[in-house]
């Protein structure tokens, strides 16, 4: 696997980076200002690996820190040998083998600590997708529990709605009947002679039985439909009590996850004050108090999983049983499926296992790395990471190959030998690497020893400690007595050696912030020569705004590093991409404009189109000046090579970045040679295709010669002598300095000192000026 | 008595020490005039491009600071007459300075017109004198017309140190104009020297000359001859053949001296176009 992209949100000045690429050949150079956010991006790379980072990158509005990073996937089953156990979501797999690549992605919480995730917008709609059918089907479950429920009420309701109205008709019954036996007493009291009034109670009589067979009919009815609604309340009571038991359990459940986040909670706040307490007795109290809560957070943690495996069950049960299983069979099927155990991965454990096959992080740092004079073995086998120069001797040894069991040889004198010659090795490879001269003989070796304390140090007496030397014929030096330079490279070279070296290599990312700032312009190239050589093993990321680290040739290797508002600290960071450059500021990208030669804070750099490439800075001043005094064309960009001979590689810059351009050039040997090369490397040997892009000066061995040596004398050498050579070859015979003559004539210009010129050299100038507007577009 | 052999001895002996000395110079300047002539075009180098041509070149000593020249350069004949600052040895150096300087430069930038050529002549000639414009410097120099004639198109360029060129075409003489200007350093700041293009037609005539001519004293009343009366003259003669006209030209010239001494070297360049 090897890093291809990043992206970085909420950390220092960072808001989002958006995804930037890495170059393709494993250098990458970040350039920019200082306090740009350069190495805020290293820091938060190796964040992304170690998951470590402290208060103070958290930015003021405390969005908390995400950083994702892609990678490749060097064969189809790679990801899918590393998640094997479980299932992924569909399409995930396929999708990832689609992108040849896998984005992993760091969130941190707000206690600092942090997960890594699966990441790529598909992969993660895939999830999503996934997850979304996980909870639709958790939905059916529970709307189907919440639905039995809501049946078992409603049926109670109606029973007892039902029961009520027959209670209601029973009393109406008895009513009717008190009324009839009423009446028939009343009937019976009169004697014949009230015969009217006898009729009259008759037929009172007759109605009020009616009415009694009536309600009689209706309490029928009604009992019947009691008794019915009673059969249903049975029917309904045991799917609920199911419904509701799975419901107690959640509740269960949901309470312990509340405990337990509160309970985490006082933890964290406990360990805050731990963290501050000013006295040992507050440290102590606060301990106490801590190892508490702790057991009861083990306590709940377990809890937790019982009461989330119990829930999930009765819940599958209850749906199990509202569609028709009997409990028993319910129970028997939820047992077997184990509904508790997610059978797919999450983000988070796909992710996890996935981070344990990227390559390794490793931030170079000075304290850490730079090879210290002495440390104590102890120290070295112990892992004791604080110790001063500890990555560095640790560096040492795994370059050397050695572990404890070599420190404990009994033969002093077979160690000694042993020793001596892993110094030597060591000492022919990293002349190998390193060019500068140091001392007389440009010969150093690294030698370490191993020594004992001795009385002087009473509470280490006895303990063995390495102490390491840096040699050359001259002088035996340790480490901090030589050169920052030279320890500065060493240390780095054992980085490299040990970062190559190690038995379970799996690559390297190599996070360098501003190498070799200590060292000089040469030493500086030779770092980069180094990353030339380890870039197949180790990828680069380093920071910079030394030029002698950037590689004109190679600007696909950078990123440009700066603050959203010039000059403003607090302002967001943004980066751009090689293929955005141009969008930098002229401060972000001055390693490069150093490179090329030109004058920074007048330089407009390259344009997407009528960029116009001109041999030299003097060649530049002369065609700026011209086209000040000319006009036209209204749109051209010069750009300075610092010397012909690096006209190609702007023409190879310009056409991979797919940048239009012309190139204009003298006649003079290196002018022609140049045009013979580019015809032949870049043209096809095709006169007309050159001749499109590439206007040659016929007749004119500098840009001096455009003038007549009249105006040549008047406007730029301001003498009367007579120069009856050509003004560039008196310019060279004379010694005069080109740039700086130019320089002055330029300034001439912008000053309108000069308004016009000859006849000779209008015409010269415009020939070549009216070649130049045929050939930009328009 | 015997002190005034004695002298008279002496005074011999220094006469003949005298002419010695001068005869020895007379040789040494006649043999740099031999010199000087074997510079000039041969008579046929002319004749070759203006079959019919005059040259009237009457150095006033034995060398003279005046000098014609004429190099061909396939279709291109670049022609000139100029006159040197000084005459005799002085003006003939200066001469040789010019011829050799025009050489080199037609050999050496190929087609540059008549003013480039001037400009870049003046260069040399300034370079050649250490000629920086201080005004303590002598202003050594020459003046030039100076032409190229196109054989195939028939056209002629022309550039002038304060020297005119005389074209007559039928009865009219049109005088170009020089820049009023040496080759050479002068009181102001060198500007460039001035082309002229002219469609010649057959039968023009050109005249070339020093300022001797017009300078010279005589006449009646010993004034100069100038330029109104030579451009006068010239309309006379054009028509006539060359060598009629080289002879009129001498006659009138030395009826005009009569008995002044001739002022400057004479030199007039007269070429029908074919």
């Amino acid at each position: 696997m090897k890093l291809l992209a990043f992206r970085i949100r909420n950390f220092r000045s960072i808001i989002d980076t958006g995804w930037h690429t890495l170059s393709s050949d494993n250098i990458t150079g970040l350039i920019g200002q200082n306090e740009s956010g350069k190495t805020s991006i290293l820091e938060a790379l190796n964040s992304f690996y170690d998951g470590k980072i402290s208060e103070d990158t958290l930015r003021s509005d405390l969005s908390m820190p995400v950083v994702s990073c892609l990678f490749s996937v060097d064969h189809d089953n790679e990801i899918a040998d590393i998640l094997k156990e479980k299932l992924l979501p569909a399409g995930v797999i396929e999708q990832i083998r689609a992108d040849k690549s896998v984005s992993l992605e760091r969130q941190w919480n707000e206690d600092l600590s942090s997960r890594i995730l699966l990441g790529g917008e598909k992969v993660m709609a895939l999830f999503d997708q996934h997850d979304e059918v996980v909870a639709a089907k958790d939905a059916r479950i529970e709307e189907a529990i919440n639905s039995v429920l809501q049946k078992k009420k409603d049926v109670i309701a109606s029973f007892q709605q039902a029961e009520n109205e027959r209670l209601a008709i029973e009393t109406r019954l008895n009513d009717a009947k008190a009324t009839v036996n009423e009446i028939s007493r009343a009937l019976k009291a009169k004697g014949k002679k009230d015969a009217e009034e006898k009729k009259k109670l008759q037929n009172q009589l007759a109605a009020s039985k009616n009415k009694v067979n009536e309600i009689k009919n209706l309490l029928n009815e009604k009992s019947q439909e009691v008794q019915k609604l009673n059969k249903d309340v049975q029917a309904v009571a045991e799917e609920a009590r199911y419904a509701e038991m799975s419901k107690e359990a959640w509740r269960e459940f949901e309470a312990i996850q509340r405990e337990q986040n509160e309970v985490f909670g006082r933890l964290t706040n406990l360990q805050r004050l731990y963290d501050h307490a000013l006295s040992e007795k507050e440290r102590r109290a606060i301990q106490l108090e801590m190892d508490g809560v702790n057991d009861r957070y083990m306590k709940l943690l377990k809890e937790y999983e019982q009461a989330r495996e119990r829930a999930i069950k009765r819940r599958l049960m209850a749906y199990k049983i509202h569609e028709g299983l009997p409990p028993a069979a319910a129970e028997k099927e939820t047992e077997r499926e184990k509904p508790h155990i997610n059978p797919f991965y999450t983000r988070l454990e796909a992710g996890s296992l996935i981070m344990e096959h990227i390559p390794e992080f490793v931030m170079f740092e000075d304290f850490s790395s730079l090879l210290p004079n002495r440390i104590d073995l102890d120290d070295i086998l112990n892992g004791n990471a604080a110790t001063e120069g500890y990555k560095a001797a640790r560096n040492f040894l795994e370059v050397a190959g050695l572990n404890e069991a070599f420190f404990r040889e009994s033969n002093s004198r077979i160690l000694k030998q042993k020793i001596e010659k892993l110094n030597r090795d060591l000492t022919v490879d990293f002349q190998d690497f390193w060019q500068q001269r140091i001392g007389r003989h440009n010969k150093i070796t690294i030698n370490f020893e191993l020594e004992h304390y001795d009385h002087t140090h009473p509470d280490k007496s006895g303990f063995p400690y390495l102490e390491f030397w840096v040699k050359d014929r001259q002088e035996r030096l340790y480490p901090k007595q030589r050169s920052r330079g030279v320890r500065w490279f060493l240390s780095f070279y054992l980085e490299l050696k040990a970062a190559i070296s190690h038995k379970d290599f799996k690559g390297k990312v190599l996070l360098i912030d501003e190498p070799g700032l200590s060292l000089h312009a040469r030493a500086q190239e030779d770092v980069l020569k180094v990353f030339e050589h380890i870039k197949d093993k180790v990828q680069v990321i380093y920071t910079t705004h030394s030029p002698h680290l950037i590689d004109i040739k190679k600007l696909y290797r950078l990123l440009a590093v700066q603050r959203n508002i010039h000059n403003d600290e607090n302002s967001e960071t943004e980066v751009f991409d090689a293929k955005s450059l141009t969008s930098a500021t002229a401060d972000t990208l001055s390693p490069i404009y150093t490179l090329m030669g030109s004058r920074l804070s007048e330089q407009q750099f390259i344009q997407k189109k009528n960029n116009i490439i001109l041999e030299d800075l003097t060649n530049y001043y002369y065609f700026s000046a011209f086209h000040a005094l000319l006009g036209y064309p209204p749109e051209a960009f010069f750009l300075p090579a610092t010397d012909v001979s690096n006209v190609q590689t702007l023409v190879n810059l310009l056409m991979g970045w797919g940048l239009e351009f012309i190139v204009v050039t003298d006649e003079s040997p290196e002018g022609l040679k140049t045009y013979q090369d580019l015809k032949k490397s870049v043209y096809g040997n095709d006169d007309n295709k050159i001749r499109e892009k590439v206007i040659l000066m016929e007749g004119f061995q500098g840009v001096e010669d455009l003038f007549s040596t009249l105006d040549f004398k008047k406007h730029v050498l301001h003498q009367r002598i007579g120069i009856p050579e050509s003004n560039s070859d008196y310019v060279r015979d004379n010694k005069l300095s080109r740039t700086l003559l130019a320089s002055d004539f330029l300034k001439s210009i912008q000053e309108m000192k000069i308004t016009d010129f000859d006849e000779e050299t209008r015409e010269n100038i415009e020939n070549v000026f009216q070649a130049i507007v045929e050939r930009l577009q328009p | 008595m015997a002190k005034r052999d004695e002298l008279r001895e002496e005074m011999e002996r220094q006469r003949d020490e005298i002419i010695r000395q001068r005869n020895e110079i007379i040789q040494s300047i006649q043999y740099a005039s031999l010199i000087q002539t074997s510079l000039l075009p041969q008579k046929k180098q002319i004749d070759k491009v203006f079959p019919r041509n005059f040259v009237l070149y009457l150095p006033k000593n034995i060398v003279s600071g005046d000098f014609y020249w004429m190099v061909s350069r396939g279709r291109k004949a670049y022609f000139a007459v100029a006159d040197c600052t000084g005459h005799g040895v002085p003006g003939a150096l200066m001469s040789i300075l010019g011829i050799s300087f025009l050489n080199e430069i037609v050999t050496l930038r190929v087609n540059l017109p008549a003013n480039r050529i001037l400009n870049l002549l003046r260069e040399m000639v300034m370079k050649a004198l250490h000629q920086t414009g201080d005004s303590t410097e002598a202003l050594d120099g020459m003046d030039i017309s100076l032409c190229i004639y196109d054989q195939e198109k028939n056209i002629l360029q022309y550039a002038g140190a304060n020297h005119p060129l005389y074209i007559i075409r039928g009865d009219v003489v049109i005088e170009y104009k020089p820049d009023r200007m040496p080759i050479g350093v002068s009181g102001i700041e060198e500007q460039p020297f001035t082309n002229r293009y002219v469609e010649l037609k057959k039968n023009d005539t050109l005249y070339l000359f020093t300022d001797g001519y017009v300078d010279q004293f005589g006449g009646s009343e010993g004034r100069k001859f100038k330029f109104d009366p030579f451009r006068s003259l010239l309309l006379k003669i054009a028509r006539l053949p060359m060598k009629t006209q080289k002879k009129v030209l001498l006659e009138t010239f030395e009826e005009w001296k009569g008995e002044y001494i001739q002022v400057d070297d004479i030199l007039v360049m007269g070429i029908k176009i074919p």
